[in-house]
């Protein structure tokens, strides 16, 4: 299963809705990183309000997609993880450190045309 | 009385299903909606353990009644290589995988009581339960 | 069942009440609360009497309201049951001595039994009563401090504060967690303010809460500013060896509130006097 990837002028939306299974999680991190390379995106919203679970490896996955983005020059937001998610990420003790986030998409591309556009 | 289901992990499909069968099975005993994030997380995380270091093995599923509580037990037994050093793999960030190695510390505090028994050779077996408050 | 003994406590309730009374002015109903003014009191003791004796002439049913209003009022004021009971106990020897004199053996003992019974009956019900008041009481005060466990109160748009007040152990600190994840989304807030001004210790298990609540409240979007960090709890943070560096902290909610505002790209001007008239 491909997740969708949606072109916003110089962003790219991707929502989520999906059960992430490990083969859908890593798929997902090659279009992404193709689409980037394609279009030179420089702010890419992620969101997961749909997501009720992740695991660490569904985390580990996250984390590198968004270290990898930001190798390419392309500044990603996570948006809408849902306090369940948070709680037990936190518990695991995984806190996805120094990745940004916001509430949902529209504070998530409010923060991004701060960011890029000062 | 005791309800109990369990999910062959021979494939990454077995991961998704054995946690879809922990959200339905929590949801239905009234956890609340910390508490199945909680228990589908420990499930995938076990599951995901049997699919990466094992060829195959089993989650089950139990609904148990102490008596005052109900609650859910998750056993994850595999007939795989087993455990060598079964201090090492609590500690957060040991993996031998590349992994975050969060996952086992992690099952231990996401649920309320966690053993696990294993021997080289032979295979592991963990069980973990979670008590409804 | 005890209507020999009835008759002759009602026939002679005037002189009992009289006599009893003295007995409860005995009695020290103040030891809790040296608050309760002599006009309470008296009118607790009036109603104490006018219970046992209405128990003699009432319906079933009108008694046991009384005896729920007067467990309540106990309760309500803070005043030993222990020494209600007592003081029936006084009541009873008041009550023997003058069967003894007034009696033959045989009906003294018939009395007696009865007279035992009557105020066994009495007792059971205040007590029933009582510990019924007080579970009440007390499961209405555990869901006020459920729900005082983590009040999040929007200040401005954006902008909420968390005070905690108390001791956080565990199992509050999974339900201020919960709470407070709940509360950003629902009023949509990009800083939570948390205000340990309350809390009286902070030892490393309290950080530890603090530093995991910070970074859940990171995940689901918005950021966590810590106030209200006396001049003691920075010394013991600081003694302790806790590592609070990756959170924002400020003394006080003021100065928090500030530094919320300028995350937020906003600030509190001063308008000046003509606008202000203006407007
Ligand atoms: N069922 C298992 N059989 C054998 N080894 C296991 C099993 N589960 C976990 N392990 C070992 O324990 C280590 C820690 O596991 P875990 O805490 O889940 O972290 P991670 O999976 O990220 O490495 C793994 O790297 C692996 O070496
Ligand atoms: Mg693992």
């Amino acid at each position: 299963m491909r997740i969708p990837i949606l072109k916003l002028g110089n962003y790219l939306l991707i929502s989520i809705q999906v059960e992430l299974d490990d083969q859908t999680a890593l798929l997902f991190q090659e279009d992404l990183l193709n689409k980037i390379h394609q279009e030179g995106s420089q702010g890419i919203v992620i969101d997961l309000t749909s997501v009720d679970m992740i695991d660490s490896y569904i985390a580990k996955v996250i984390g590198d997609v968004v270290e990898m983005s930001n190798l390419m020059g392309a500044k990603v937001v996570l948006t809408g993880i849902q306090p369940a998610v948070a709680i037990t990420l936190v518990e695991m003790g995984v806190s996805l450190n120094g990745v940004q986030t916001a509430l949902d998409l529209e504070q998530g591309l409010e923060k991004l045309q701060q960011e890029l556009e000062g | 009385m005791t309800t109990q289901s369990s999910v062959e992990i021979g494939t990454e499909w077995g991961i998704v299903s054995a946690r879809q069968a922990g959200r339905e099975l929590s949801k239905g005993l009234g956890f609340s909606s910390v508490d199945q994030a909680r228990i589908t997380t420990a499930i995938s995380e076990l599951a995901r353990n049997i699919y990466l270091y094992t060829k195959n093995g089993v989650i089950g599923l139990e609904v148990v009644n102490d008596g005052h509580r109900q609650g859910i037990i998750i056993t994850a037994r595999d007939q795989g290589p087993g455990i060598e050093n079964l201090r090492d793999v609590m500690v957060d960030g040991y993996s031998t995988s590349g992994g975050l190695g969060a996952g086992l510390p992690g099952v231990k505090r996401l649920m309320d009581e966690f053993d696990i028994q294993s021997n080289p050779g032979e295979g592991t077996l963990i069980t973990t339960t979670k008590w409804l408050r | 069942m005890h209507s020999s003994v009835v008759d002759f406590i009602y026939q002679n309730k005037d002189i009992y009440i009289k006599k009893w009374r003295s007995t409860l002015d005995e009695l020290d109903l103040n030891i809790y609360h040296s608050s309760i003014s002599n006009e309470i009191i008296e009118e607790t003791k009036a109603e104490f009497i006018d219970l046992v004796f209405g128990t003699l002439y009432t319906g079933e049913g009108e008694v046991a309201a009384r005896f729920r209003r007067f467990a309540d009022r106990l309760i309500y004021y803070h005043i030993p049951l222990s020494e209600f009971i007592r003081s029936l106990q006084l009541l009873r020897r008041v009550i023997m001595h003058d069967l003894e004199e007034q009696s033959t053996k045989e009906q003294y003992d018939r009395y007696n039994v009865d007279l035992e019974d009557w105020l066994d009956e009495n007792i059971n019900k205040l007590v029933d009563e009582f510990s019924n008041a007080r579970e009440n009481t007390v499961n209405l005060q555990n869901t006020a401090l459920k729900e005082l466990s983590a009040p999040l109160i929007p200040v401005f748009d954006k902008i909420c504060v968390m005070p905690l007040v108390g001791t956080v152990d565990t199992e509050r600190a999974k339900q201020i967690m919960e709470s407070l994840l709940d509360g950003i989304i629902q009023h949509r807030a990009q800083v939570v303010l948390i205000d340990i001004t309350g809390v009286p210790v902070v030892d490393t298990m309290v950080a530890h809460h603090i530093i995991k609540a910070s970074q859940a409240v990171q995940l689901v979007g918005a950021e966590c500013i810590l106030v209200g960090i006396r001049p003691e709890i920075a010394q013991t943070i600081v003694n302790l060896g806790i590592d609070l560096s990756k959170i924002i902290t400020k003394s006080t909610l003021q100065k928090g509130v500030y530094t919320a505002l300028q995350m937020t790209r906003r600030e509190i001007i001063t308008l000046d006097e003509q606008r202000s008239t203006e407007v």
